[in-house]
């Protein structure tokens, strides 16, 4: 596999994560800048390009609520779970424990399976 | 700053109206942001906001990544797209080959060149409306969020599948519309004191002898049945058994009306006296009777390639 192919690839696995990722973040409400560096600090590096327009677009969807506040002299969106958001990401959090779960077995198996093999 | 505002006034000169106000000053702050956390142990260089800046991206690139474009034609209708633009090309095709053909057998001129400029100048005039027409209807069907091919992939059943059959057996539509517009033209070229005022007709100093064109006027019902059995294909698009005998069957009454044809010697007549030109007429009956033996093996192959096909169809 080339690098490039490996690249392409981890962008789609962490696509559909990351929305999960930035809907568990924002229980707490947090400013662009804020978020990113939180989701670094939780091993999760994303490039600005991809978060804030993703941000934006789960608020045109209703998942999160926004206001602008003034903060060290300067004004920040801030951004927060709106209730569907909540509700989204309880079914969402199931969805991605069932799925943890079923490719943890998975991937165990191939695995176990190779070093049989071997 | 200076840099900062150039660079968020690029970004919002990319987006749409409506969303530039607010998306420029959500971008502002995340980069002030940005910028006032790398400035926390010294002052930023211009050179290094900069490099912040780069690595943000184009403005263009960051403007599409907030407001993602929509295609002209939603992805779902590509295929029907294609189709229907095939399908109007296809009839326009055969429309300027009529229209092409009536006005090439009734100038008193009769050039091949002319016929053809006809056609292609006429084509490209009217490709370019149908083409404008279908795709201004399927962007205005798209940019309400809407999908025509919805419903086709919703109501389906696997029992209504064709069966499992060779690549050849699917009738592509430039055949279908090839043949349509050829058999159109050879009637209007047989019939053409039909429809030809008399002027016209007396204009013409070369005709077919009346023995060419009582053999080519007798040939008529076989053009016409595959001007049918192309309508037909047209409608099921899909080589059947029958439809591999029927077409054999006419490609064999061609090849053989055209063999017939090549033979029957004088093809062509001067009306109203002998004309001065460049060839003589017995010169261009003997070229027209080549031609009909060469444009004959045509049918003869498609005939041979059909019963082949039957064969392999029916074997199975």
């Amino acid at each position: 596999m080339t690098s490039s192919q490996l690249v392409k690839m981890r962008l789609e696995l962490r696509r559909g994560v990351l929305v999960l990722a930035v809907l568990g973040l924002l229980k707490q409400p947090h400013y662009g800048y804020s978020l990113r560096k939180q989701l670094q600090d939780g091993g999760i590096d994303i490039d600005e390009g991809t978060l804030y327009p993703l941000v934006r677009r789960l608020a045109e969807q209703g998942l999160l609520d926004s206001e602008w506040r003034q903060a060290e002299g300067r004004e920040r969106r801030y951004y927060q779970l709106s209730s569907s958001g909540a509700e989204l990401l309880g079914q969402l959090t199931e969805e991605w424990q069932q799925l943890n779960g079923a490719l943890a077995f998975l991937l165990g198996q191939v695995t176990d399976e190779n070093a049989e093999e071997n | 700053m200076d840099l900062v505002d150039r660079y968020i006034a690029a970004v919002q000169r990319e987006l749409p109206e409506d969303k530039r106000q607010e998306i420029g000053r959500e971008l502002k702050a995340n980069i002030c942001d940005q910028l006032d956390a790398l400035a926390e142990h010294a002052e930023l260089t211009e050179s290094q906001i900069a490099d912040v800046l780069k690595q943000m991206g184009h403005p263009a690139k960051v403007a599409r990544q907030f407001v993602p474009p929509t295609p002209i034609v939603a992805s779902d209708d590509i295929p029907l797209f294609k189709h229907t633009l095939v399908m109007v090309l296809g009839v326009l095709f055969v429309l300027q080959v009529v229209s092409g053909a009536t006005q090439w057998l009734g100038s008193t001129e009769g050039s091949l060149f002319g016929f053809i400029r006809h056609i292609a100048s006429g084509f490209i005039v009217d490709a370019c409306f149908a083409f404008t027409a279908i795709l201004l209807s399927f962007w205005s069907i798209s940019a309400q969020g809407k999908v025509i091919s919805g419903g086709r992939c919703q109501h389906w059943q696997p029992q209504n599948l064709p069966k499992v059959g060779p690549d050849w057996q699917h009738i592509s539509l430039s055949d279908v519309f090839s043949d349509l517009a050829t058999y159109l033209f050879l009637l209007l070229l047989i019939w053409n004191n039909l429809w030809m005022s008399a002027d016209q007709l007396a204009a013409r100093s070369v005709i077919f002898s009346a023995n060419a064109q009582q053999l080519l006027q007798w040939f008529s019902p076989i053009i016409l049945l595959s001007l049918l059995n192309t309508l037909w294909q047209l409608r099921r698009r899909l080589w059947t058994a029958p439809l591999l005998l029927a077409n054999a069957g006419v490609n064999l009454a061609y090849a053989l009306c055209l063999v017939f044809l090549a033979f029957s010697s004088p093809l062509l007549q001067y009306q109203g006296g002998e004309v001065e030109g460049i060839f003589t007429l017995q010169q261009l009956d003997t070229w027209l009777g080549h031609a009909l033996l060469v444009i004959a093996l045509f049918p003869s192959y498609e005939c041979i390639r059909d019963i082949l096909r039957w064969r392999k169809l029916t074997a199975h």
